[in-house]
């Protein structure tokens, strides 16, 4: 029973806070992404859980042991690098061996345990050569076997994919998820790539700033984003923020002119002013049938069509509001065509504007 | 047809400064090749007539001292290259990879401490070294040597080992290796070029060595080569033929090294400027 607990974590160099108060329990057997843009603290979580970073405050435990003082090599954690951090001058099968042999388990194991890891991912014909004769996928391969021989209770990856071109990426995303369902062991996975995150992930914890944002399944932060930086930074394009402010009589209407509800669904309490999101593949569009403002139903021009193949981007002017819509490859509206474009309530999200904060929703 | 304009311009001052450096050096080498005549001769003989290696056979013969002069220098040279390596290396693996505090202060000591001129040393490192018996021994100029040419091995390996990246130092800590482990069996095999780089320049530096050469070994048979060669003119002889003929045999494996290993200590020099 492996859990990796953290308990108000926190990181900082002399004056910067790289991490905050990082509260977080990973279940035996989970795999965890965190996500996040560049410096949000994603990786130094990782490299304190890895105890290549000491810890400033709050404790880490793994298996209910105190772990904030425990050299890496006996916290039980193998890790899986960027840049695949093989030792170049080190055969694949050394390169593998290493942890064995300073544990100095008897060769003959070390010889099962990597021919057997080797077979797994397809390395035994290479296991005499040298890092350098090896194409990036496979180095990297060789570093995931590296942490697999070992048999740790938790593997940490730090970006493994990035270094590779986008078609190995995936090749290899998948076969790390099929390796985690195959040996189950804890696993917690940095990137800054949603697809990664959210194919990959049991659940995400999304940060920014050093401040975990949201915690959650990939459906939860998809559907349910904690506060308008989760919105706009899972999925793809980005989520479509929209200022509303409320009416004389009430409704709400955007500030770029164009949009109008009469009602919104969320508890909006006497807030005067509050932002709209909808993403982009919400939007409904329909050729244009019907005119004015309906629920939800809007006049659009499309400004801008962007086919990308199976899918179409359009940039839709509503009376001077601008909103991207997700629509399908085929048969799409064009520049200049006028469109209805709907917002269907449902998918409507609203943030308060000074904190960012999402808003909850009303329960009908 | 402008384009190749810089690039002449770029090899008129290549070659310039090749001659400039090399003249000396090819001077030297026609020299020893003259006859005893032919160096005095006037108008100067510029180009030997007749070529001789009686200078060679002569020197071997009549100063057999030489070869040892040379072997001293060799001694000297390599105790020096190994001591400056080995606490260079592990100096300046500390100073650029341990995270020590106040590491680029201790840094800036190092190099102060080069800047004192050898000279302004020696009266008090002659004292120091004749209370302890260190005079004519190898031990003892290869200590003051390594105290030379230290602070530049320490800052030529610590900016080679910054260049070598950090992961594979961090795999090799979670793979449960000490830092004296990953110094020994990750670090080193991977900057061989800087210390190939770091070791040839000190080698050149202590062979080429005069001031602490001459004072520290005072014995003739101790003495290295630049310091015996220089003792050669006597007191009303200026024995030309043989100071050029000795000096030719005493950068010929100078330049074997270099030109064998130039290109790794190119290598090393500019390590981590590109990648």
């Amino acid at each position: 029973m492996t859990e990796v607990k953290l308990e108000r974590i926190g990181k900082s160099y002399g004056a910067v806070e790289a991490v905050q108060e990082f509260d977080l329990t990973i279940e035996d057997g989970e795999f965890l992404v965190l996500l996040g843009p560049s410096g949000c603290g994603k990786s130094t979580t990782l490299r304190m859980i890895a105890g290549l970073e000491s810890i400033t405050t709050g404790d880490l435990t793994i298996s209910g042991t105190r772990m904030n003082d425990v050299d890496p090599k006996d916290r039980g954690v193998a890790m899986v690098f960027q840049n695949y951090a093989l030792y170049p001058h080190k055969t694949v099968f050394d390169n593998m061996a290493m942890a064995l042999k300073l544990q100095k388990v008897p060769v003959e194991e070390i010889r099962d345990r990597v021919g057997r890891t080797a077979e797994m991912l397809g390395l035994t014909e290479y296991l005499e050569r040298k890092p350098a004769a090896l194409s990036g996928g496979q180095r990297q391969r060789v570093a995931i076997g590296r942490a697999i021989v070992r048999t740790p209770k938790v593997f940490l990856f730090d970006e493994p994919l990035s270094n590779l071109d986008a078609k190995l990426r995936v090749k290899m995303r998948m076969e790390l998820q099929e390796l985690h369902d195959s040996l189950g062991v804890t696993s917690i996975y940095v990137t800054h790539d949603q697809i990664e995150a959210m194919t990959l992930a049991d659940r995400i914890v999304i940060m920014n700033g050093g401040v975990v944002a949201q915690v959650g399944s990939p459906r939860e932060v998809y559907d349910s984003p904690a506060d308008e930086f989760v919105a706009g930074f899972i999925g793809s394009p980005s989520m479509n923020f929209i200022d509303l402010r409320r009416g004389a009589g009430g409704g709400w209407s955007s500030t770029e002119g164009g949009l109008r509800f009469e009602s919104l669904p969320f508890s909006l309490g006497d807030r005067s002013e509050i932002r709209l999101g909808i993403r982009p593949e919400h939007v409904v569009i329909t050729p244009h049938a019907e005119t004015g403002a309906n629920g939800g139903s809007f006049e659009a021009e499309v400004r801008l069509a962007e086919l990308l193949g199976a899918d179409a981007l359009l940039n839709l002017d509503i009376e001077g509001c601008r909103l991207t819509a997700r629509v399908g490859g085929t048969g799409h509206s064009r520049a200049g065509d006028r469109v209805q474009a709907t917002l269907p309530t449902p998918l409507l999200h609203a943030f308060d504007i000074p904190t960012g904060k999402a808003l909850p929703r009303l329960v009908s | 047809m402008t384009r190749n304009r810089p690039r002449i311009g770029l090899y008129t001052l290549a070659i310039i400064a090749s001659v400039i450096s090399f003249l000396p050096i090819i001077w030297l080498i026609l020299t020893s090749i003259k006859t005893t005549a032919g160096i005095y001769a006037w108008p100067p003989q510029y180009l030997p007539a007749p070529v001789t290696f009686q200078n060679y056979i002569d020197i071997f013969t009549k100063s057999p001292e030489l070869l040892l002069y040379v072997l001293n220098s060799l001694i000297v040279g390599l105790g020096t290259t190994i001591v400056s390596l080995s606490l260079g290396g592990m100096a300046g693996y500390a100073l650029s990879r341990l995270g020590m505090r106040r590491a680029g202060v201790l840094m800036v000591f190092i190099l102060a401490v080069s800047m004192f001129p050898p000279v302004s040393l020696l009266p008090s490192l002659f004292q120091t070294f004749l209370n302890l018996g260190l005079l004519n021994t190898y031990t003892g100029l290869i200590i003051a040597h390594t105290g030379l040419f230290l602070p530049f091995s320490v800052w030529m390996l610590a900016s080679y080992f910054a260049t070598l990246p950090k992961e594979i130092e961090e795999a090799a800590r979670m793979d449960g290796m000490g830092f004296f482990r990953i110094f020994w069996s990750i670090v080193i095999p991977l900057s061989w070029p800087g210390f190939v780089a770091t070791g040839l320049i000190v080698f050149i530096h202590s062979w080429n060595e005069f001031p602490l050469a001459l004072v520290l070994m005072t014995q003739n048979a101790m003495r290295t080569a630049p310091v015996g060669i220089s003792l050669y003119p006597g007191e009303y002889a200026f024995p030309w033929e043989t100071i050029s003929t000795a000096t030719v045999i005493a950068i010929v494996p100078i330049l074997v090294i270099t030109a064998i290993f130039q290109k790794q200590i190119v290598g090393g020099l500019t390590a981590g400027t590109g990648k």
